[in-house]
């Protein structure tokens, strides 16, 4: 890793140093697991999710990052064979419980794909408002404003406000997937899960993505999965470093502050990895 | 279509497929393999016109033999009530209405139905047994239409008439609808839809299931961490994006229903009389030719020919249409 | 950077509209709920009464034709009439497994070696002759099979002058097998991976010595399960044999004589008067449903392990 790089994390950790503690948590992982058929792909994961926090979750391929981030609104109900195990909480509740209704807790934990995947038989506006239908609401005026406002916040608003009954997939790359942070942003959640927004985007939309992240940390609590080591030190306040144990599951490794994991870790894995030694 | 043209196109099916994934483009200069006039070129073309001249031939023989009537009978054949061997007239009335009630009922029932049984196989059944009951609804495609018919003749037919016929004449407006035959007829119109929608049941649910199956698995996910539920992901998110893709399959399921033959000839009763009343006998185009055909002479093999010409032109605008449709589907994929 | 996007303060919208956007979507919840378990429910019916007639179908076929398919006889002995005196004399139906056999041989060799020249000069040429037989193979695969019938009467049998035969009944089928070999051999050839062909052309060799020597052999699998397919499909057709095969009652594997099929057969036997023949029909159709079904699961078994010996 060369050293302007260095240099700029050490600079983004001393910034990140001033900031306040972590304070209240969104999201408690107590001992999660999650295995497929029985195979643990990734265990040990206990950690806060800061409110009004960016927390990343980095690790080599395979070290179960994406495994874990969509436990976190129960995506796996879907897996057969998958089961999770251990306490996810939101706001002090076990999301896994019985009486818990798993589409409202998906309204309030929203979710952001590696590939940005708008609906392609909606316009720009259905996207935008497709969560909001999904859950009755079907006024006028109520969708109208939810969509500017969410579109808004995903930097969009000015660039399509003119076209908003086209169809969604005559967008850019990186506009499909502000869209989709759009789309999401609408319900109003109170987590926005990121599994790798950026992989399939250009420079240029991947930096332009990474603003509006920073930004959107002031009303709602982001938890992003990124390859990219660089990525993470730049935008996020927290860190979890996963990686794969030798019987090939995952395994929380080290989470602190991002300035803690990237200049000062604890495990000598942690070091290895943020220094580009493997991975 | 059940067949990807993905890896090397060894995936099976006994569905013709439809081709769903976009082509490769080949490389630029492997484009004219061809170009180069070496004798395998010359062969591959020469391979090619036999399939087109045969192909020409088909559709120029059966118009040619029909000529006759066409020529002086066209009115009475596209509009004719009876069908007098073997001196004419040939009106083909009957045989025409057959055709497209059997088959637009026959359509409605698979529709309905195979679209919920498509959509149990992809998002309902455990991931285990989806290959099994796929494979086997595949096979089912593959059962020879005769045997449809057989049993539809020997197990359905009198069931029909014993059991269902005078059960349905208990409603009201049952004689409007379906007639009431009595005792009379187990071989009916009605049975001859209902034995249709079995047969292309398979079919049907083939294709359908492989529409909806590459619905990317991202829409989803997408759809279900806004807070949808699972018929609100089907509806409006797997649903609308595989729609031109389903309406593919539902042309081509009616272009099967109306070219099918012998079932239809043993089940719809092999009468040619033009009515509307789904528990009297009736028959169809194709049916028609195959009953009739053995005995036929001179003029009444140009009318059976005609009746072929319409049965062609029906079943090549019907596949034309679903060709279309897969093609627009293949774009929006393609979009996504 | 800030040239590049204009950021605005993340916006939401006011607290009033947040609870009504709350109130809606929880009181609806549960009917959503509803809805979805009730829409799916329906789902499940639709598979159900899907499966009810093709599994009653199957059953009955097993259950009517056993009996019939073990006796020897039924392979070996030429259909008979039965009569007033003999009503069970019904023969067997060799004649019609024969001439089946024999017509699906004929019928290959005349469809797969222009079929499958015809998919490969479609997956690999890009002219206006292969764009209209790309359509015209499309459309021929869905054409009725009768329709095949009269054309092979009309040629066949009536301006060649060869009569009810073999030959024309083969030529019907070919004409059926022909198209669906040409699209499964696009297929297949398609889906060589272009760095093959590469391969082979950085390597110097002219396009169709690559064509002959690098695609084909790698297409061969889909190829072959392609027109088991297609054969599968002519065997268990009845209509354009009906028309022109003569209906012999003889054993015969020439192409100029009359001959039967099975599905001819179960067609005369379904119809006929005696209750006898309307028995042996079912073994007739069996036998038919087991080709059909060998065929099609060993085009599958195959092209899998093939595939997964990659």
């Amino acid at each position: 890793m060369d050293q302007e790089f260095m240099a700029q994390v050490k600079m983004d950790a001393v910034e990140k140093s001033k900031a306040p503690d972590r304070g209240t948590a969104a999201m408690q992982l107590k001992n999660v697991a999650v295995s497929f058929h029985g195979r643990t792909a990734v265990r040990n994961c206990t950690f806060d999710i800061s409110k009004n926090r960016v927390t990343s979750l980095i690790g080599p391929s395979g070290s179960g990052k994406t495994t874990l981030l969509r436990a976190l609104n129960r995506l796996h109900d879907l897996t057969p064979g998958a089961k999770v195990t251990g306490q996810i909480l939101l706001e002090g509740e076990d999301i896994y419980r019985g009486d818990i209704t798993v589409t409202e807790l998906r309204s309030r934990v929203g979710m952001v794909f590696q590939r940005p995947n708008p609906f392609p038989t909606m316009s720009i506006y259905d996207n935008a408002v497709s969560g909001l239908r999904f859950n009755g609401i079907k006024k006028k005026s109520i969708l109208d404003e939810a969509a500017e406002t969410s579109l808004r916040s995903a930097a969009l608003w000015d660039s399509v406000q003119s076209r908003l009954k086209v169809a969604a997939s005559n967008l850019s790359g990186g506009e499909q997937q502000r869209l989709c942070i759009a789309r999401a942003l609408a319900m109003d959640p109170e987590v926005l899960l990121m599994d790798e927004p950026t992989s399939a985007l250009d420079p240029i939309a991947t930096l332009r993505i990474e603003e509006l992240m920073t930004t959107l940390k002031q009303r709602v609590t982001v938890v992003i999965v990124t390859h990219n080591m660089q990525q993470a030190a730049r935008i996020s306040d927290d860190c979890a470093f996963l990686l794969m144990g030798e019987d090939r599951a995952g395994e929380l490794i080290e989470f602190d502050t991002t300035e803690k994991i990237f200049n000062n870790p604890i495990d000598p894995r942690t070091l290895d990895y943020t220094l580009g030694r493997f991975g | 279509m059940t067949e990807r043209a993905t890896g090397d196109g060894t995936e099976v099916s006994d569905v013709i497929p439809l081709d769903l994934q976009p082509h490769d483009e080949l490389v630029g200069e492997f484009n004219s393999p061809t170009s180069s006039r070496t004798w395998y070129h010359y062969l591959l073309i020469a391979a090619s016109i036999v399939f087109a001249a045969v192909s020409v031939g088909f559709v120029a023989t059966i118009l040619w033999s029909s000529l006759p009537i066409w020529a002086h009978h066209s009115g009475t054949l596209l509009g004719g009530k009876g069908w007098q061997s073997p001196t004419g007239p040939f009106g083909g009335l009957a045989m025409i209405a057959g055709t497209l009630e059997t088959s637009i009922i026959a359509l409605a029932i698979a529709v309905v139905i195979g679209l919920g049984t498509s959509i149990s196989i992809v998002f309902l059944i455990p991931r285990r047994f989806r290959n099994i009951v796929a494979t086997l609804v595949e096979l089912l495609a593959a059962v020879p239409s005769i045997v449809y018919g057989l049993w539809g003749f020997l197990v359905l037919a009198p069931w029909m008439l014993n059991t269902v016929n005078p059960w349905l004449n208990k409603w009201p407006f049952a004689k409007e609808i379906f007639g009431n035959p009595g005792q009379q007829f187990g071989t009916s119109l009605l049975l001859a839809s209902i034995v249709l929608a079995v047969m292309i049941l398979p079919t049907f649910v083939a294709i359908s299931r492989e529409v909806i199956t590459v619905v990317p698995q991202d829409l989803i996910e997408a759809s279900l961490s806004l807070g949808a539920t699972r018929w609100q992901v089907i509806r409006e998110v797997v649903l609308p994006t595989a729609k031109v893709g389903l309406f593919g399959a539902t042309f081509l399921a009616l272009a099967r229903a109306t070219g099918e033959t012998v079932a239809v000839a043993l089940v719809a009763g092999g009468v040619a009389n033009a009515q509307f009343h789904l528990l009297y006998p009736g028959t169809s185009i194709a049916a028609w030719i195959a009953t009739q055909f053995g005995e036929a002479q001179g003029n009444e093999i140009a009318a059976l020919m005609a009746l072929g010409v319409l049965l062609m032109v029906l079943n090549f605008g019907l596949s034309l249409i679903s060709r279309w449709l897969v093609n627009r589907q293949r774009r929006i994929l393609a979009v996504v | 950077m800030s040239d590049i996007i204009e950021l605005q303060h993340p916006q939401q919208v006011g607290h009033e509209m947040r609870a009504e956007i709350r109130r809606i979507s929880e009181r609806g919840r549960g009917r959503r709920q509803l809805r979805s378990r009730i829409m799916v429910a329906l789902c499940s019916v639709a598979l159900a009464i899907t499966s009810v007639p093709l599994l009653l179908l199957l059953y009955q076929l097993f259950q009517r034709g056993l009996p019939v398919v073990l006796h020897p006889s039924f392979y070996t002995q030429l259909p008979q009439t039965p009569s007033l005196v003999a009503p069970n004399a019904t023969g067997g139906v060799s004649n019609a497994i024969l001439g089946s056999l024999v017509l699906s041989v004929y019928a290959a060799v005349m469809a797969i070696p222009v079929g499958v020249m015809v998919g490969v000069y479609l997956a690999e040429s890009d002219s206006k002759l292969a764009a209209m037989l790309r359509i015209i193979s499309q459309t021929m695969a869905g054409a009725p099979s009768i329709l095949m019938g009269l054309f092979a009467f009309s040629f066949v049998v009536r301006a060649l002058h060869v009569g009810y035969t073999a030959l024309a009944g083969s030529f019907a089928l070919a004409v059926l097998m022909l198209p669906v070999i040409v699209i499964s051999s696009e297929i297949a050839v398609r889906g060589v991976p272009n760095t093959l062909r590469e391969a082979g052309l950085a390597l110097g060799a002219k396009p169709h010595k690559v064509s002959m020597r690098i695609v084909l052999p790698a297409a061969v699998t889909g190829i072959v399960t392609g027109i088991i397919l297609a054969i599968s499909r002519a065997i268990g057709e009845t209509a354009p044999v009906l028309l022109v095969i003569g209906g012999g009652y003889i054993n015969s594997w020439k192409p100029l004589d009359p001959v039967s099929a099975l599905p001819l057969s179960i067609y005369e036997n379904a119809k006929s008067q005696w209750p006898s023949l309307r028995t042996q029909v079912w073994g007739i159709a069996l036998v038919l449903v087991v080709f059909v079904f060998v065929l099609s699961l060993s085009a599958r078994i195959w092209a899998s392990r093939k595939q997964q010996a990659r």
